[in-house]
């Protein structure tokens, strides 16, 4: 595996991923504290804390650092990327979308926590990760801060996330979904959000807008990227490997990558998205690129 | 004092910002691919009839402190589309199992469950979005829509609407104030604020408002639930789940509660009776929330 570039020789990423997924998590278990009603932000507690990779929060991180912000200026953002993550994955796996009893090895929230409590505290995510970048972003005028909020919103919105999932939900089971519409829902409930996740960071950190567009197709392939290699890992790995139920997507006559073109055809198309979007970190400071470049190559070689 | 004389046609201005509201929503949510997600959100957010009390407060508000309405109507809009997000959750099968509203079938009914769910999702973030991108730049300076959509998000989220409706659901019958405070209150309250804060309203200001909107939230559902029981007791139908401060306490102490709640709001107003007329719209909103004296919509 052609895991290293010469810029990413010297560059550590393993510690790297440590320490921002820890200042990450300090930061996360501090947003929400036990208040009144106390299951809904035990709720709220338990899907977000529930150690995830924290891949957004990190793109959000890096791409401020990339132009040339202090970390501490994002980190309400990073914190809001993963919170938008964390309740749509609660919505998804509810009873009457997806059906998901397992969420990173852990029973899914309705599972602990009921329905009506795993939809309220989807919602008040939602509602938090706005209100946590509106109140708790410092440092940063109030012009790029409303900028960041736009990007979140059309995020999560009929126009990103929501748009994923209901062509999903629609394409289910239906063997005539071609490759344009696959890309669409992968792009609409992967890529969309990480694209933000890298733009938030950069909008926030002070980028100019050359810098700001660079990074945004960086993460769309990127994102892309995430999910033809997550399809080819459904088809190659176990349950128990995944920490989630693997085959899913075939037993649900789901289309993926493999399906449509092949497992080799999957892998060389992976090749080129993780290609491409190297190619928008030319010209940046190379120490300050190196960590999205590894990132970059972390998700088209990971094996879980 | 004077204002309480001064004849006020609330159901012209009401219904003239309603037509104006309902434009700007019909706008704003323009049915593209995948259309049944926006087929969805605008089955509820351009149901037929609705009295857009949230929006109307808020313009209200603007303009009793001097703003111009269209710096309004970007947020007037909003809190109706995160209103409107919050009732079609509230209606799940997993939630009050409502299958109408309005007099019309409820989101999942017609839509299914997961759309219904997923139309609220996209309602609360296009609420946002439409404030950032229609609110006039000239009019309203960015670190007042932060406050704006920071005072929104609050107001929905775990400790507003969110908790009001999991102890609607979970908590026990001397739960029903909280539940009222949080599930009504809360809408008023934030829609009298945003109105104050897009005006640039001074701090004591806001909490005025804050308080007069919250006392009017409340005493609209109570009444509301007086009503219902008025016409429960009739036929004996009434609306599935949901606490109503009527079956706790009784429709007598309903009505004190009611009349408390009127005098309070009013008296939040006076601070402002500097502003002469422009005090009118939140003044007569007070009494039409308890006396109900003319009907709106069609």
């Amino acid at each position: 595996e052609s895991q290293s570039s010469s810029s990413t020789s010297t560059f550590d990423f393993k510690s790297y991923v440590l320490e921002k997924a820890s200042s990450v998590n300090t930061a996360l278990d501090s947003v929400i504290s036990l208040q009144s009603p106390k299951t809904i932000h035990d709720s709220m507690r338990y899907s977000l804390l529930a150690g995830g990779k924290r891949v957004r929060p990190m793109l959000c991180l890096a791409a401020c650092e990339l132009v040339g912000g202090d970390q501490s200026v994002a980190m309400p953002c990073a914190c809001a990327v993963e919170m938008i993550h964390t309740m749509s994955l609660v919505h998804d796996d509810l009873p009457c979308m997806d059906n998901d009893d397992l969420r990173r090895g852990k029973p899914t929230n309705h599972k602990v926590f009921g329905e009506n409590v795993a939809v309220l505290a989807g919602d008040a995510l939602l509602a938090l990760a706005f209100e946590h970048i509106a109140t708790k972003t410092k440092n940063v005028s109030s012009d790029r801060v409303v900028r960041a909020i736009v990007e979140l919103a059309k995020c999560i919105g009929a126009e990103g996330l929501v748009a994923g999932q209901v062509v999903d939900i629609c394409s289910e089971g239906d063997s005539s979904v071609g490759l344009e519409q696959l890309e669409y829902i992968h792009v609409h409930k992967t890529a969309v959000l990480l694209e933000g996740s890298v733009v938030l960071g950069a909008i926030v950190g002070g980028g100019c807008d050359e810098d700001v567009e660079k990074l945004r197709k960086f993460a769309r392939c990127i994102g892309l990227l995430f999910q033809v290699v997550d399809d080819i890992l459904d088809v190659t790995k176990s349950s128990e490997e995944l920490g989630k139920t693997a085959g899913k997507d075939l037993v649900a006559d789901k289309t993926t990558y493999p399906k449509l073109i092949g497992i080799e055809k999957s892998r060389e198309f992976a090749k080129k998205l993780n290609m491409e979007a190297q190619e928008q970190l030319v010209g940046f400071d190379v120490d300050k690129a190196a960590p999205l470049v590894a990132l970059a190559n972390y998700i088209a070689y990971r094996d879980n | 004092t004077s204002i309480s004389t001064t004849h006020f046609d609330l159901k012209t201005y009401w219904s003239t910002l309603i037509a104006e509201i309902d434009d700007k929503l019909d706008e704003a949510i323009q049915v593209q691919y995948p259309n049944q997600i926006y087929e969805a959100m605008r089955y509820s957010v351009l149901a037929q009839g609705a009295k857009r009390a949230p929006p109307v407060m808020c313009v209200a508000a603007c303009e009793l402190l001097g703003g111009d309405r269209r710096a309004a109507f970007p947020t007037a809009c909003a809190l109706e589309m995160v209103h409107a997000a919050s009732l079609i959750h509230d209606d799940l099968p997993c939630m009050d199992d409502d299958p109408s509203r309005r007099g019309r079938p409820s989101n999942h009914t017609i839509y299914g469950t997961d759309m219904a769910i997923l139309a609220g999702d996209a309602l609360f973030p296009l609420g946002f979005q439409h404030i950032v991108s229609h609110t006039p730049s000239s009019l309203v300076p960015e670190d007042r829509l932060l406050r704006v959509i920071a005072e929104i998000a609050r107001a929905v989220g775990s400790t507003g609407m969110a908790a009001g409706q999991f102890l609607d659901l979970e908590g026990g019958p001397n739960s029903v104030e909280f539940v009222l405070e949080k599930k009504y209150g809360e809408m008023g309250e934030c829609s009298a604020v945003c109105g104050g804060l897009i005006a640039g309203a001074t701090d004591d200001e806001i909490e005025r408002l804050r308080k007069y909107g919250r006392a009017v939230g409340v005493l609209y559902q109570v009444v509301d639930d007086v009503l219902e029981e008025k016409m429960r007791s009739e036929d004996e139908k009434g609306k599935k789940g949901g606490k109503s401060y009527v079956r706790v306490y009784g429709v007598e102490k309903a009505m004190e509660v009611a009349e408390d709640l009127r005098a309070r709001a009013k008296t939040e107003l006076d601070s402002f009776e500097k502003y002469g007329e422009r005090l009118l719209p939140l003044y007569s909103f007070v009494d039409y929330a308890a006396d109900r004296s003319f009907s709106l919509g069609g």
